[in-house]
């Protein structure tokens, strides 16, 4: 372990630590535009030249490994002047579009111009002109004029989504980044292009001009894409969810997420969003109020049979919703629960798994996607025979896919009793005697255990709309309405009783989760 | 003076095996690998005061000690034959007139280093010169002086001639080796360092053609002898390509610290129409200019650098009183900017601004600040970037600025070219 001292400051630093990266862990900040952390060093940008004691030009700190007894020095006259000079390059050909541009107020370029430019320009001559909102990718804009050519997002086409979509083509002041003849940046990865991009070359299709940053709010949440559950911020502002960036998680998404992913707060916004729960009158399904909604609720679920009454949880809802719909079920409703399946896409050997849901590791672990449950298809099959005449389903899983919904509806529909709780309007309210409006993953609190059983956190970023309610509230209030309510439906106090009684939890709890989450025991 | 590196290539058929063996050709690499270890080779390169003749001047010896010994791994020898330095013409010359000694050249640096391949990048535009050289190494082939088995020694090694497709940086040796990789030529950020990570990852040293050239004169005369030629720390004698306006522009080889002022009126026959000198370029386009006044010099390392400027591959451009100093800067200048990778940001938009400011200045638009801006961002584009292009892009504007300064002023003044005759830019 090598010691160093920086700015007069000694430090220890690990084997093969470079200056830069040193300095960050030490809270000694370097400007740099090319260095990324996640990925090969470039060494282009020349932003980070620092003074190294008997080195006698300025060197790079990204590329420069630390030795032992070296001395380096971060804000000697001669390295802010060679930062000033950095600055006053990159600006030449630059537009200075700031008022227009949508990555002011999260752009390094215009940071460090603030921290380390010269406030006027001595440039005479014309500026280059460059493509102007240029689709690079379906996904993705990019203004030629604003690149300052790190290549970070080049770096990450070829090492991180390894799909090589872009390049540095010409040389000198002609270079350009531009993608390869016939193969636009059109990757399961590319936004993240958008996220690296140091200045404002590289926009989101989707997010641009939709916000100022500086107005945003940021909560930290998980993605509920996929059962990898990538760490992100949902950045909101006065209740309305304008994008998801990914969050540093080593253990689950590094900084990366997928394009996919941050499409998953739009249905948050949509207007399909169930506002108000329905109660069916004659054939039509009116709103009324919540008292009234779980009084119906429990007079449907009382009458009939003991065994007749089944549930169906979703592999979409939080730990702590699994747990208490499955007391729910089983203990209150003494009934079955349904053994579904989460839906599935193509995964691949990045981020992207192949439960296409945010929870069923949890739905497994927890058991309200239970072994000893019925599948989907003996459950219809019972409905049918007349064995089962009462349900309560959380989600819409049962009618996801399109071959089997037609028949699956039909067969719903010979129920009594109907409960349904979504987050939007569905057919299957259609056939259900109850509609209880609940929360998205961005409205509630909870956790979600990923497909390596890393347990992470959600946070309440925006509120539900309407009168939505959080899936847990509902639990509670309909156990109520059961006339055995729950001890509590705080998540928190939810998440203490997991950690008793599901096997793997015993360390989980909310304090313990901190930002990038637990990894329960195998099962 | 003696001649070694040259005397041979007026002959008839320089090029061929039979005529380099006639006089003495391949001794030096007989005598290396079977008589001397490599270890010993090193040693008598780095008392010999080898200086690398590429332009940078690096002890060739102390070079070649950088390589790890053993052969755990691959390890490669580059030789740069890009020649892309403007006004040098040397290397060009032994490709063409005797590529023999190169090749032996190589053997001895590749048995010294423990090396089984060699690559000489040559320059794109020396089609003919990579075809003599071709020839040469097909010959060396079939009298076993390459291959398997050199000399019965045991010591084998293949050369392989990789052409340049016209880049400036492909000369620099990091650039280089992206190019034989296949990729965009590119300097490579350092560390690592070639002698550790080079061609495709293994350990590399690359020399120019005329060290290689240099090698077996030294292993066949012995380092004191290479030593007593040229001065106390620039050794041996060297290829000057001399052009611009001289009556007999050629390359001449004459020894370290051989004076300026005589290579320009003595060996090159003047100036041309007898007009007067104005200013001389000593060692390829990024030197800084020298005045007449002071080109009363000797052309080795150390005088050059305390005249404020430098050796690099002792390729003297020659101008009279005709030359337009703005315009050189022009010339110059747009070369650098035209030839920049365009990986650093000092390189890519300092090679453009000075060009910029200078057409301006031509053009009538200078301001006499601009003067000292073309100082300042000079000053800027120095020692900040992965490799030299963007020193070699600075100094000859600095050179000018510096000892032509009131010729930019009245450039700048009169809103025009006031020089006579000048040419067209």
């Amino acid at each position: 372990m090598p010691t160093f001292t920086i700015n007069g400051k000694k430090i220890k630093v690990e084997d093969g630590k470079t200056i830069l990266q040193a300095a960050v862990s030490n809270g000694v900040e370097i400007p740099h535009f090319c260095f990324h952390p996640h990925l090969s060093i470039d060494g282009s940008c020349r932003m980070c030249l620092v003074e190294v004691e008997k080195i006698p030009k300025l060197t790079i700190a990204c590329n420069t490994p630390v030795t032992d007894g070296m001395v380096v020095q971060t804000e000697t006259e001669k390295v802010l002047e060679a930062r000033k000079a950095v600055m006053e390059f990159l600006l030449l050909n630059h537009p200075l579009d700031c008022p227009i541009c949508d990555q002011a107020g999260e752009c390094r370029l215009q940071k460090y111009t603030f921290e380390h430019g010269i406030p006027h320009s001595r440039f005479r001559e014309n500026k280059k002109p460059g493509r102007k909102r240029f689709k690079i990718g379906p996904r993705v804009i990019f203004d030629e004029e604003r690149c300052i050519l790190c290549r970070r997002c080049v770096r990450f086409c070829r090492e991180v989504s390894k799909t090589n979509e872009l390049a540095v083509f010409s040389r000198g002041d002609k270079s350009i980044i531009d993608t390869y003849p016939g193969r636009p940046l059109d990757n399961k990865y590319s936004i993240n292009t958008v996220d690296i991009c140091p200045v404002g070359a590289l926009t989101s299709v989707d997010f641009r001009f939709q916000v100022r940053v500086w107005f945003l709010e940021e909560t930290n949440s998980v993605c509920p894409g996929c059962s990898n559950n990538c760490s992100i911020r949902i950045c909101h502002r006065r209740g309305k969810i304008y994008r998801l960036l990914p969050r540093k998680n080593m253990e689950v998404n590094k900084v990366w997420m997928c394009d996919e992913g941050r499409n998953t707060y739009k249905p948050v916004g949509d207007n399909h969003r169930l506002t108000v729960p329905l109660v069916l009158k004659g054939n039509k399904l009116e709103e009324v109020s919540w008292d009234e909604a779980f009084k119906v609720m429990a007079e449907g679920l009382e009458k009939g049979k003991k065994g007749d009454f089944i549930g169906m949880g979703s592999p979409h809802a939080t730990n702590e919703e699994c747990y208490l719909f499955k007391k729910l079920s089983l203990e209150i409703l003494k009934g079955k629960s349904v053994d579904f399946e989460a839906p599935t896409w193509e995964a691949d050997d990045f981020l992207i798994k192949k439960e296409n849901a945010a929870n069923p590791e949890g739905a497994r672990r927890i058991g309200i996607k239970a072994k000893d449950g019925l599948s989907v298809k003996k459950t219809i099959e019972e409905i049918n025979e007349g064995k089962l005449k009462k349900m309560y389903i959380v989600g819409n899983e049962i009618i996801r896919d399109a071959e089997t919904k037609k028949d699956i509806l039909l067969s719903l529909s010979k129920l009594n009793f109907l409960v349904a709780q979504d987050t939007h309007l569905t057919d299957l309210c259609s056939v259900a005697n109850v509609v209880f409006p609940s929360a998205t993953f961005a409205e509630k609190e909870g956790t979600f255990t990923n497909i390596n059983g890393r347990v992470q956190k959600i946070n309440m970023a925006v509120p539900p709309p309407g009168e939505a309610r959080s899936d847990l509230e509902i639990f509670g209030e309909a156990a109520k309405a059961m006339g055995r309510p729950f001890d509590s439906v705080e998540p928190t106090m939810i998440m203490e009783e997991i950690s008793k009684n599901v096997k793997g939890f015993k360390k989980v709890s909310y304090d313990k989760l901190g930002d990038t989450g637990i990894k329960i025991s195998a099962k | 003076m003696e001649l070694y590196l040259t005397k041979n290539f007026k002959k008839p058929k320089s090029q061929t095996l039979d005529t380099y063996l006639k006089n003495g050709g391949y001794k030096a690499a007989q005598k290396a690998l079977k008589k001397m270890k490599p270890l010993e080779i090193i040693e008598e390169v780095k008392k010999s005061g080898l200086r690398g003749r590429g332009g940078a001047g690096f002890p060739t010896g102390l070079k070649w000690s950088f390589m790890p010994q053993g052969n755990k791994t691959p390890k490669y020898i580059g030789c740069n034959a890009d020649e892309s330095e403007p006004g040098t013409f040397k290397d060009r010359q032994i490709l063409e007139s005797e590529p023999h000694q190169l090749i032996e050249g190589l053997v001895i640096g590749a048995y010294a280093m423990g090396v089984k391949a060699c690559y000489i990048y040559v320059r794109g535009e020396y089609v003919e010169q990579a075809r003599t050289l071709q020839k040469a190494i097909d010959e060396a082939y079939k009298k076993n002086y390459l291959g398997e088995n050199i000399f019965k020694s045991g010591f084998e090694c293949d050369i392989y001639v990789h052409r340049g497709a016209g880049a400036y940086i492909c000369g620099e040796e990091t650039g280089l080796m992206e190019s034989v990789e296949g990729k965009k030529g590119q300097p490579r950020k350092k560390p690592p360092f070639p002698a550790g990570f080079g061609l495709w990852g293994y350990p590399t040293t690359i020399n120019n053609v005329e060290t290689f050239a240099q090698v077996p004169h030294i292993i066949n005369n012995g380092a004191n002898w290479f030593k007593k030629i040229g001065t106390e720390k620039s050794a041996g004698n060297t290829i000057f390509g001399i052009s611009g306006h001289v009556k007999k522009p050629g390359t001449y080889e004459l020894p370290m610290g051989y004076n300026l002022k005589d290579l320009i009126y003595k060996v090159a026959g003047g100036i041309r129409n007898d007009n007067e000198l104005k200013a001389v370029i000593p060692g390829g386009s990024s030197t800084k200019v020298l005045p007449a006044s002071m080109v009363d010099v000797k052309m080795d390392h150390d005088s050059l650098m305390q005249a404020g400027t430098s050796l690099g591959t002792g390729a003297v451009i020659v101008m009279d009183h005709t030359a337009c100093m703005v315009r050189v800067g022009i010339i110059l200048s747009h070369f650098y900017r035209h030839e920049s990778c365009g990986q650093c940001t000092n390189c890519r938009e300092g090679t453009a601004w000075l060009h910029q400011i200078l057409v301006g200045i031509e053009n009538g638009q200078g301001k006499m600040e601009d003067i000292d801006l073309l100082l300042d961002i000079a000053g800027k584009m120095e020692a900040s970037t992965i490799c030299a292009l963007s020193d070699a892009a600075a100094w000859p504007v600095q050179g000018l600025v510096k000892h032509f300064r009131e010729e930019f002023e009245m450039h700048i003044k009169k809103g025009k070219c006031t020089c006579p005759e000048s040419f067209e830019v």
